[in-house]
């Protein structure tokens, strides 16, 4: 008899060709996502306006942060999504094991997140081209970006879409290990939501958002974002070691 | 030939007897190579253990020979030792079976001797 | 070399056991019927064999490797039942490409062959099969794969009798053309007796028995006749069944324990002796009495 030998690396590289062929429907929902998220910034994130007996003006400002915070719960609930039993057992049809698994499917979430952070900044401009468009081009005004500060917001939203996906990878785990985790953590985290509005002074998420959002060294950002992720990942890969296939 | 599952006569036994019904028949002569297991097994759609365990019978009772790489031949005296068994074994089983049925059913010594004449004419007679 | 080896193999689940201190051992290049009736245990045993399930004691070695999250096992060893999933994007002929670029040793062109022949449309879904032809397309998975262990789980369920048949020939004539392990799970021994070489019986998570089917058919015996007379010959023995017939006479089954004479004995006076079925003998000795149904009634 001859055992054939397999390279571990070897079958994530099929995992993975085999994860982007069938999960297609994975970015026809993020097309379907950014196109929602287009039309409500259409409508401006913010608006001030005043005037006097002689003149009137209006003040909208318009970003691309609503497609953003969209991608990002995208890229959230796909994570979950792959992570459900339909999807983990699709990979037990062919050669597998939980190694590969994982390694694959996060590579398949950062090639998500790469597509998607890249579609995000195209949605941006593709709503300044609309305006252009749509409102009397001079009264437009662009924030002008060097190519670098280019390259640095879009690898920053790459990691913040990346982040995201850890976030429901652990999720999406935890749900396999439990279901009562359906109901136990949207209650934590409301009930967490809550409990610091009622609080004096809010805390816990405003530095969560700062510790991430308000750092001014891009390097350090990229580090705090890629070790959140990695533990994220990590706890995801422990916690479904024992995990059983088609109980 | 179809093979017969539910037979009392297991599956290897049935494969032994059609071999050697070829032998009989003159199908397959003396020094002639006899099928593989594989070829029976492919045949008869049965596993090739039970096709082996068939040959090896036939290879127990010297109708066939081994040829080191070559395979199972069929023995120069093959034909004799068959009907020699046949007539001691399988014929000896039924005319046991025919003298129990007759006494159970009362027919006397001279009357089933008679049946057997007239059967043995007749089948004679169909034959010619 | 043993494919699958294993020693006090014990599954749990909540408080009861689904296997129990099952110990057997599959020698390579074997056909094996996994034969018990529903819920004995097989789907489980294979599926742990498969490395889909932990075992909760003992050991189990599949290439002397215990499956669980073992690449190697799941390189070499392929599991077709007819709840296996696949992704819905990708269709028929494109789940059978991805099936190859996986398996090392799988065969394309038989892939192909018997796709054609089961007249499968290639742009079809999996998941818009009806049961019997999901059954069919995986057992061309499981056969084009030409895995060292090759595991069918009820491969033929919903399967029509012509299509039930066309597998039974092309795994044995793939088998006899690629000699390699099978292990084959079914209810009804009568369809896959002649196709096996060993049988392995289990009964609520425990082995009965495992040993060659020609074997099998030499296990037991049948007789019957009058009550009285069937009674003596019995003191002693090993009955696997007992049933009456009419108001004096039964047929009751035992184990052959060599003594030729004793049966020759009791054929002499007035008994009388048949063979009895695998599909028989291994439906006695997987129920849970020695008289079956009449039991209930009686």
């Amino acid at each position: 008899m001859y055992l054939a030998e397999v390279n571990a690396w070897d079958i994530v590289k099929k995992q993975y060709q085999y994860k982007l062929q069938s999960y297609m429907g994975v970015f026809t929902s993020l097309i379907v996502i950014q196109i929602i998220a287009i039309l409500f910034s259409f409508n401006g994130t913010g608006m001030s306006g005043g005037g006097s007996s002689t003149f009137s003006y209006s003040l909208n400002y318009y970003s691309g942060s609503m497609i953003l915070i969209f991608t990002m719960i995208w890229g959230l609930i796909t994570a979950i999504i792959i992570t459900s039993k339909a999807y983990r057992y699709d990979d037990y049809s062919f050669i597998t094991n939980r190694g590969t698994t994982h390694t694959s499917n996060l590579l398949f979430l950062l090639s998500a997140s790469i597509f998607a952070g890249i579609t995000v900044l195209l949605c941006t401009h593709f709503i300044q081209v609309l305006y252009i468009y749509s409102v009397n081009s001079e009264s437009v005004m662009f924030e002008q970006l060097t190519i670098i500060q280019n390259l640095k917001g879009i690898s920053g939203t790459i990691l913040y879409i990346f982040f995201f996906t850890s976030i429901g990878y652990f999720i999406g785990s935890l749900i396999q290990i439990s279901r009562l985790f359906i109901f136990v953590l949207p209650v934590l985290f409301f009930g967490a939501v809550i409990a610091d509005g009622l609080g004096k002074e809010q805390s816990m998420i405003p530095h969560v958002i700062k510790f991430f959002g308000n750092e001014s060294s891009f390097g350090l950002f990229i580090l705090k974002i890629l070790a959140a992720s990695a533990l994220m990942y990590g706890f995801a890969i422990i916690i479904s070691k024992k995990l059983e296939v088609r109980p | 030939m179809i093979l017969n599952s539910n037979s009392i006569t297991p599956i290897y036994m049935q494969i032994a007897e059609w071999l050697e019904t070829e032998i009989i028949n003159e199908t397959i002569t003396s020094d002639e190579k006899i099928y593989s297991q594989y070829q029976l097994a492919e045949m008869f759609n049965i596993n090739p253990a039970t096709a082996a365990k068939g040959i090896n019978i036939l290879a127990d009772e010297n109708v066939l020979y081994k040829k080191r790489g070559l395979g199972m031949f069929v023995a120069t005296d093959a034909r004799e030792i068959i009907l020699k068994k046949r007539k001691s074994t399988k014929l000896h089983d039924m005319v046991h079976e025919l003298v129990k049925e007759a006494i159970q059913l009362q027919v006397s010594k001279e009357e089933l001797v008679n049946m057997i004449q007239q059967m043995h004419v007749k089948i004679k007679g169909e034959e010619q | 070399m043993k494919v699958v080896e294993c020693k006090d193999l014990t599954k749990v689940y909540g408080r009861s056991n689904a296997l129990n201190n099952l110990s057997f051992s599959i020698e390579e290049n074997k056909i094996t019927g996994l034969i018990g009736r529903n819920g004995a245990g097989k789907t489980t045993l294979l599926k742990i064999m498969a490395g889909f399930l932990h075992h909760s004691s003992g050991e189990i070695k599949v290439f002397e490797e215990t499956p669980f999250n073992n690449l190697k096992v799941s390189a070499n060893s392929i599991f077709i039942d007819n709840e296996m999933s696949f992704p819905p994007a990708l269709s028929l002929k494109e789940l059978l490409i991805t099936a190859g670029s996986f398996y090392p040793y799988w065969d394309q062109k038989l892939a192909d062959r018997l796709f054609d022949y089961f007249s499968f449309n290639p742009n079809i879904r999996h998941g818009n099969l009806s049961k019997g032809m999901k059954s069919t397309f995986n057992m061309i998975v499981g056969l084009a794969a030409r895995c060292p262990l090759t595991i069918f789980d009820e491969p033929t369920s919903g399967m029509d009798s012509g299509v039930r048949k066309d597998f039974y020939r092309a795994v044995l004539k793939d088998y006899l053309a690629h000699p390699r392990s099978i292990i084959l799970s079914s209810h009804l021994v009568e369809e896959v007796e002649d196709l096996l070489e060993d049988i392995l019986l289990i009964k609520e998570g425990e082995k009965c028995l495992h040993m060659p089917v020609e074997d099998l058919k030499e296990y037991a015996v049948g007789i019957s006749g009058k009550t009285a007379i069937v009674d003596e010959v019995l003191s002693g023995k090993d009955i696997i069944f007992e049933q009456s017939i009419g108001t004096d006479s039964t047929y009751v089954v035992i184990k052959k324990d060599g003594s030729q004479k004793e049966l020759e004995k009791a054929e002499e006076s007035g008994l009388e002796l048949t063979a009895v079925s695998i599909d028989n003998l291994c439906l006695y000795l997987t129920s849970k009495t020695t008289g079956g149904i009449d039991h209930v009634f009686s």
